[in-house]
């Protein structure tokens, strides 16, 4: 029988647990925010550049494709950032029990709902 | 070096001996400084990139003058820059450690370094002229 390898082994191979899975999710979303930066560095030439070339970036941006991305981008970074803490707990050696290491996933996640939507309710009613 | 044989189950905050490179079987020789460089930057970037997301949040709906006006003040320019090259260090070696557990080939390891770096030193050169270009020009 054929060895399945590491990233093939998540979805038939292992139970479902938060703890990795919020492992994964914290790749996933440092790769989106990577590529996200891409976008972020265009932004800053277009303001000093400005002209047309702002007019374009900053019409896509307020496009419904425009937006979804943006929405995507910041549940990213609100995740990444959220569970960026977490990791740096567990750095200084606090949070390792399975029960708080749980416990705290859900923390994440329900912070990174929490501030979402705090962000997307002020760019719509600002 | 009394204790430093021994792998100690405790993590730098508590330990009284602080490592200062990958000992015995570590692989990398230098695995602990880009170590230390994602936490510092992650730990620069919490603020930083707060301050960052919450600035353009308030720009969201402005002009192109009102954002230009915000990154040519000394203050959000100083600090824009710091998110840029804080934030694509940080991502480069995410980006490198996520090529180093898929990538076993050596030619396309090397080939995806070089391409990831350049990448990386291209974003952090332009973004920091742009700014500058607006910081100067004022």
């Amino acid at each position: 029988m054929e060895r399945p390898l590491s990233p093939f082994m998540f979805p038939t191979w292992y139970r479902f647990q938060i703890t990795s899975a919020l492992s994964i999710l914290h790749r996933l979303t440092g790769i989106a925010l990577a590529v996200g930066s891409i976008l972020l560095v265009w932004w800053l030439i277009t303001v000093a550049a400005g002209g047309e070339l702002f007019t374009t970036t900053h019409a896509f941006l307020i496009s419904p494709i425009g937006l979804v991305l943006l929405f995507g981008w910041s549940v990213a970074f609100f995740y990444h950032l959220c569970n960026g803490v977490r990791h740096l707990a567990w750095d200084a050696g606090y949070g390792f029990e399975i029960r708080s290491a749980a416990r705290s996933g859900y923390a994440v996640l329900a912070m990174t709902v929490l501030l979402t939507a705090m962000t997307w309710l002020c760019v719509f009613l600002i | 070096m009394a204790k430093a044989s021994s792998l100690s189950d405790g993590t730098a905050l508590r330990d009284e001996v602080v490592p200062r490179r990958v000992r015995q079987f570590g692989s990398a020789r230098d695995g602990l400084r880009e170590w230390r460089l994602q936490r510092l930057t992650a730990i620069g970037l919490i603020p930083l990139s707060i301050y960052f997301a919450a600035s353009i949040l308030s720009l969201a709906t402005s002009d192109r003058k009102t954002a230009a006006d915000w990154l040519s003040s000394p203050v959000p320019a100083l600090l824009v820059i710091l998110v840029v090259l804080a934030g694509i260090t940080h991502a480069l070696i995410g980006v490198r450690s996520v090529i180093l557990d898929y990538v076993h080939t050596r030619a396309r390891l090397l080939a995806a370094e070089l391409l990831f770096r350049a990448v990386a030193v291209i974003l952090a050169g332009a973004g920091v002229l742009a700014v500058l270009k607006l910081f100067l020009g004022r």
